[in-house]
C-alpha cells in the first residue's frame, strides 16, 4: 500500500515525499486501529507489561532471584509482607513474577523475530525464484510444517547447552514455516503485478525487486505475523521451561511453573505458586493476539471488522 | 551389594506434576490440557488392575518412577531392580528387620574355618523353586561359579566373588566357599541365588535380561508374572514360601514418572504407596484422611563429588575435569563455602540430616563424624583464603583465574529428574559466585554418559548404604576403576587413593566387628580429607501409604525405618490388606468419565458453532 501513488508535490525531493507518504499511512493505520476496541485493550496491556519488565531493575532488582538472600520461609501463603506468598526457597513470588517477565518477554520477542525473519526470507526467495530452488525450499518448509513443533524444539533444546540463546533458537527455527507459506503467497501475488514487470524491463535485478518492491508490500503481513508469533513464542518458552529445558538459574514464568510442579505445589494445593505465572502467561499471550488480530484486520480489510 | 542407585540414577523421583484434584488451579495456570491428557492416559494405559479388582483380589499397588535397568540379577544395579530381586530370589542370608544383623535366608547356618579361609553354609531343605524343583546348594554353587568364570555374569555383583578361590556343593544342603584372603562380608553376600536348571540355558549373560518368559522361576516371597518397561511390574505371592506366603493377592509396581501424578493417584486410592515425597507433598498428605506419612531417617547420603581426573586401570587419563580441582585446597575451599544447614533447612525443609561422614548416622556402628580440627565447616572467608593460597587469585572483575589465565567456571552435573539437585545447584551458584567462581548447572536426564566419560567438574551423587558398608566403600578403590577408558568400571567417580585402598583391604579381612568398624571409620576419615566426596546431607525417606488399603506394613529398622528400598523383603512380604478394601477407586474413573464428557461437549459445541457459521455464510459461498 505504501507504493500506491500519491500526487507528486513538485517542490519536495523524493526522500521527503516518501517520508510524508509514510507518515500519512501511519496516521491512517492508527485511525483504523483505534476503531478496534479489543486491539486497544491488548495494546494497553502490552504497554503495561513492557513498563513492568523495563522498570523491574528499579522496582524489584536482581536480588529478588537470590536464593541465599531469600527473605521468607519456604512456601508461605500470601500475606501482607508477601502479597503472592513465597516459593520453595522462601523468595517473594510477586518480585519473581515481575523479574520473570523480563526473560519471558525477551525470549518471546527474540524468538518471534527470528522465526519471522527466517520465514520472510524463505517465503520471499521461494516466491521470487521459481523452479528448483522454490521447490526445494517449499518442500523443506512442508517438512518443518508437518513436524510437531514442540517435539522438534525439545529435541533441539536437549542437544544444545542450556541457555537463553538455545531456547530462542529452538523456538525460532521450528516455528517459521507458516510465515514462510504466507509470505510466499503474498510474494507471488505482488510479483504478478505489472509494475514488477516494468521494473524488470528497466533493468531491476533480483535483489532490487525483492528488497525494493516485494519486501515493502509483504511487510504489513510480516508485521501482523510477528505480533501473533510473539504470543505463541511466549507460550513455547513457558512450555519448554515447564518441561525443565530452560536454564534453571534464570527466573521466567514457565520456570516458576516448573519449580512449583517440582516442589509438589499442585498436589499440596499451594495455588499461589502456580496461578500468578499462569495468568501472566495467558494475559501476555492474549494481549499480543488481540493486537495482532487488530493489525491484521486493519491491513487486510477483507477480513472484516468482526474479527 | 547393589541396592544403591548408581550416580543417583536410582534416586526415587521426587514429586512433580499435576493433580486432577484441583482443576481450577490447573486451568488457571494454563495447564488444563496437560492435566486432561494425564487423566485420559490412565485408562488407556495397559496397566494391570488397580487397588482391588472386581473379583475381590487384594492388590497392593506401589508407585515407582525409576526405570528397571535389567531383571537379570547378574546385571541389575538400580534400586528398583535390586529391590525386586529381593522379592524374587532368596539370598544366602537376609538382614534382621530390627537391627540389620545377618539372619538365615537360603542358608540356615554358616561357619568359618579356623584359618578364616573356608566358609561352610547349610542350605535349607524347605525352599522350592516356583516350578516345583528343590532349591539346593548346587544352585548356589553354580551361581557363584558362573560369576567367577563369566565376566558378563560378574557385571553387577562381581566384587563379592573377586576373592573366591573355589565354590563347591558337596551335598544338596552344604555349600563350601574357599577364599583367597579372609573376607568380612561373607554373611552379607547380597547375591540372588538363581535356579541352575533355568539359567544354564542362558548363553550370553551380558545380554540376557530375564524379561521374556513369565512367570519367572524364583524362590522368594513373590513370583514375577508380568513386566512392561516403564509401565508396570506385576508379582504374585509364592504360596510355598518357607517363611510364610505374603498376604496380598498381587503386588504391582506401577510407573508414575511424575511425582505429583503419583501423589494424586494415592489421594484417589489408585495406588497404595508412594515414596520420595517433597516437603510440600508430605505436609499436604499429613492432613489427608486414610493416608499415613512415614518420615524416617534415610539410608542414603547426598553428596557433591569432584572429578579427581578420570583415569583407567591401565593408567590412561581421559575426560576433561578442571585441573584446579586436582588441588586438595581448592576442593576443601569449595566445600567450606557450602552451608549444609541451609541445604537441610531450605531444600529438604527439615526432612534430612546435615551431612558429615560418608555413612549415614542410621548405621551407628559405622557412622563417623569429623573431629573439630578436621571438619570443613562453613566458612566462606577461610575458603577464599585457601583459594588465594592455592594460587587462584581474583582478577579485576572479581573472578578467580585458573592457571591457564581464564576465569574458573565449574560444570556441575545434575539430574534433571531431581528437583533437589537444581535447588542446591542454585545455592552453589551463589555461594561459589561470592568466592569468584562461576557455576554452570548441567542438568541432564541421562547423566551417565558424561559421567562415565569423565566430562564433568563436579556432580551431585548419592548412594543407598547397606547394613554392611563394603559395597559403598569398594566403589572408591583403585580396583574399581575401568580397565580402559572405553570400559565401564564399578568406580563411582574415579577416586584412586593408596592409603584408602590399604584400609579397604584391611577392613575386608577383619572378622572382628569392632575392629572392622574402626578401620571403616578411618576410611571415612581419609575420604573426607581428600575432599573428593563431600556429603551435604542424609535425606530422609519420606513415603506415604493408604491405611484403608494397607492395614499394617513393616518398616526397617522396625522403629523409624523406611518402607521402599529396604535391605530385605520385609515391607511387601509383611503388608496386611485392610478389611474394608478400597472405597474410592471409582473416583478415578469418574474423573475420567467427566473429562471425556467435557471433551465431547466441547467438541460438539465447536461442531455446532462451525455448522452455524457455515450456514450463515452460505449465501457468500459459491
Amino acid at each position: 500500500m505504501t507504493t500506491e501513488a500519491t500526487p507528486p508535490a513538485a517542490k519536495a525531493g523524493p526522500r521527503a515525499l516518501a517520508r510524508q507518504r509514510r507518515r500519512d499511512s501511519a496516521v491512517r493505520f492508527w485511525k483504523r486501529y483505534r476503531t478496534h476496541r479489543a486491539g486497544l485493550l491488548g495494546l494497553a496491556a502490552l504497554a503495561l507489561f513492557a513498563l513492568v519488565a523495563l522498570t523491574a531493575p528499579l522496582t524489584v532488582g536482581s536480588d529478588v532471584s537470590s536464593v541465599t538472600g531469600a527473605p521468607g520461609s519456604p512456601m508461605e501463603p500470601p500475606s501482607g509482607e508477601f502479597p503472592l506468598g513465597t516459593d520453595r526457597f522462601g523468595r517473594d513470588l510477586l518480585g519473581l513474577l515481575v523479574w520473570g517477565s523480563r526473560v519471558s518477554l525477551l525470549v518471546g520477542l527474540l524468538a518471534a523475530v527470528l522465526s519471522v525473519a527466517i520465514g520472510a526470507l524463505v517465503g520471499i526467495t521461494a516466491g521470487h525464484f521459481h523452479g528448483a530452488y522454490a521447490t526445494v525450499m517449499m518442500r523443506i518448509t512442508d517438512w518443518f510444517l508437518v513436524m510437531p513443533t514442540l517435539v522438534l524444539a525439545i529435541a533441539l533444546a536437549t542437544v544444545m547447552s542450556r541457555s537463553l540463546g538455545t531456547i530462542v533458537l529452538a523456538i525460532g527455527v521450528t516455528s517459521w514455516p507458516t510465515t514462510a507459506r504466507l509470505v510466499r503467497a503474498q510474494t507471488l501475488a505482488v510479483e504478478a503485478r505489472p509494475y514488477i514487470e516494468r521494473a524488470k524491463a528497466l533493468g531491476g535485478g533480483h535483489w532490487h525487486i525483492m528488497s525494493r518492491h516485494v519486501l515493502p508490500n509483504v511487510m504489513p503481513l510480516v508485521l501482523a505475523q510477528t505480533t501473533l508469533m510473539i504470543s505463541s513464542s511466549v507460550l513455547a518458552e513457558a512450555t519448554l521451561a515447564f518441561l525443565g529445558l530452560g536454564d534453571p538459574t534464570l527466573v521466567s514464568w514457565g520456570g516458576l511453573l516448573q519449580d512449583a510442579r517440582e516442589a509438589g505445589a499442585v498436589s499440596s494445593g499451594d495455588w499461589w505458586y502456580l496461578v500468578p505465572p499462569g495468568i501472566a502467561i495467558a494475559l501476555v499471550a492474549l494481549a499480543f493476539t488481540l493486537c495482532g488480530r487488530a493489525v491484521e484486520s486493519v491491513l487486510n480489510p477483507r477480513l472484516g471488522v468482526a474479527r | 551389594m547393589n541396592t544403591q542407585d548408581q550416580h543417583g540414577r536410582g534416586r526415587p523421583n521426587p514429586g512433580r506434576g499435576l493433580s486432577l484434584r484441583r482443576p481450577r488451579l490447573i486451568a488457571a495456570s494454563g495447564a488444563a490440557a496437560l492435566a486432561l491428557s494425564a487423566g485420559l492416559a490412565t485408562p488407556l494405559n495397559p496397566a494391570p488392575r488397580q487397588a482391588e479388582a472386581a473379583d475381590g483380589k487384594k492388590v497392593l499397588t506401589v508407585a515407582v518412577a525409576q526405570s528397571v535397568d535389567s531383571l537379570s540379577p547378574f546385571l541389575a544395579t538400580r534400586l528398583v531392580s535390586t529391590s525386586l530381586h529381593r522379592l524374587l530370589y532368596e539370598y544366602l542370608t537376609n538382614y534382621d528387620p530390627k537391627d540389620a544383623r545377618a539372619i538365615p535366608g537360603l542358608a540356615t547356618k554358616w561357619t568359618p574355618s579356623a584359618d578364616k579361609l573356608t566358609w561352610t553354609y547349610t542350605i535349607r531343605s524347605d525352599s522350592t523353586w516356583s516350578d516345583g524343583k528343590q532349591a539346593t546348594a548346587e544352585d548356589a554353587a553354580w551361581t557363584f561359579n558362573k560369576m567367577m568364570t563369566d565376566d558378563g555374569a560378574a557385571t553387577a555383583n562381581g566384587s563379592f566373588v573377586a576373592n573366591f578361590r573355589k565354590v563347591t556343593a558337596p551335598s544338596p544342603t552344604e555349600l563350601v566357599i574357599e577364599l583367597k584372603k579372609p573376607q568380612a562380608t561373607m554373611t552379607a553376600l547380597d547375591v540372588p541365588i538363581v535356579p541352575r536348571h533355568v539359567w544354564e540355558k542362558v548363553t550370553d549373560f551380558s545380554e540376557f535380561n530375564n524379561d521374556k518368559d513369565f512367570p519367572v522361576v524364583g524362590n522368594g516371597p513373590f513370583v514375577l508374572t508380568g513386566y512392561k518397561p516403564d509401565s508396570y511390574v506385576r508379582l504374585e505371592p509364592n504360596k510355598d514360601f518357607w517363611r510364610g506366603a505374603p498376604k496380598f493377592d498381587e503386588l504391582v509396581f506401577k510407573y508414575y514418572k511424575d511425582g505429583d501424578a503419583a501423589v494424586a493417584a494415592l489421594q484417589k486410592g489408585e495406588v497404595s504407596f508412594v515414596s520420595g515425597l517433597t516437603p510440600a507433598q508430605s505436609a499436604a498428605l499429613e492432613n489427608q484422611e486414610n493416608v499415613k506419612v512415614n518420615d524416617a531417617p534415610g539410608r542414603r547420603f547426598y553428596a557433591l563429588a569432584t572429578n579427581p581426573g578420570a583415569r583407567s586401570k591401565n593408567g590412561e587419563r581421559f575426560g576433561d575435569g578442571h585441573p584446579s580441582l586436582l588441588d586438595q585446597r581448592v576442593r576443601h575451599a569449595l566445600f567450606m563455602a557450602v552451608d549444609r544447614k541451609t541445604i537441610v533447612d531450605r531444600v529438604f525443609q527439615g526432612h534430612a540430616v546435615e551431612g558429615e561422614g560418608y555413612i549415614p548416622p542410621r548405621f551407628s556402628q559405622y557412622f563417623w563424624k569429623p573431629s573439630a580440627s578436621q571438619e570443613l565447616a562453613y566458612d566462606p572467608a577461610k575458603a577464599a583464603q585457601l583459594l588465594d593460597e592455592a594460587g587462584y587469585k581474583k582478577n579485576g572483575d572479581g573472578k578467580r583465574v585458573g592457571k591457564d589465565g581464564k576465569p574458573i567456571t565449574y560444570r556441575v552435573l545434575c539430574h534433571a529428574t531431581d528437583p533437589n539437585d537444581k535447588a542446591v545447584g542454585q545455592y552453589l551458584d551463589e555461594w561459589w559466585g561470592k568466592l569468584g567462581i562461576g557455576v554452570t548447572l548441567n542438568c541432564l536426564d541421562n547423566v551417565t554418559d558424561p559421567w562415565l566419560a569423565g566430562q564433568y567438574d563436579l556432580a551431585f551423587d548419592g548412594w543407598s548404604v547397606n547394613p554392611d558398608p563394603d559395597f559403598v566403600l569398594s566403589i572408591h578403590t583403585c580396583a574399581a576403576l575401568p580397565a580402559t577408558p572405553e570400559e565401564t568400571g564399578a568406580t563411582d567417580n574415579f577416586i584412586c587413593d593408596k592409603k584408602y585402598d590399604d584400609l579397604y583391604s584391611r577392613q575386608l579381612a577383619e572378622y572382628d566387628p569392632a575392629k572392622r568398624a574402626d578401620i571403616v571409620k578411618q576410611m571415612e576419615s581419609r575420604l573426607y580429607d581428600t575432599g573428593y566426596m563431600n556429603v551435604m546431607a542424609y535425606p530422609n525417606a519420606v513415603e506415604a501409604y493408604r491405611t484403608d488399603q494397607i492395614k499394617s506394613i513393616r518398616t526397617m529398622p522396625e522403629d523409624a525405618g523406611n518402607i521402599y528400598g529396604q535391605d530385605g523383603y520385609w515391607s511387601w512380604w509383611s503388608a496386611v490388606p485392610a478389611d474394608s478394601g478400597e472405597s474410592s477407586g471409582g473416583s478415578g474413573s469418574t474423573g475420567v468419565v467427566i473429562g471425556v464428557a467435557a471433551g465431547v461437549v466441547v467438541l460438539a459445541g465447536a461442531g455446532v458453532f462451525l455448522a452455524m457459521r457455515r450456514r450463515s455464510t452460505a449465501e457468500d459461498r459459491e
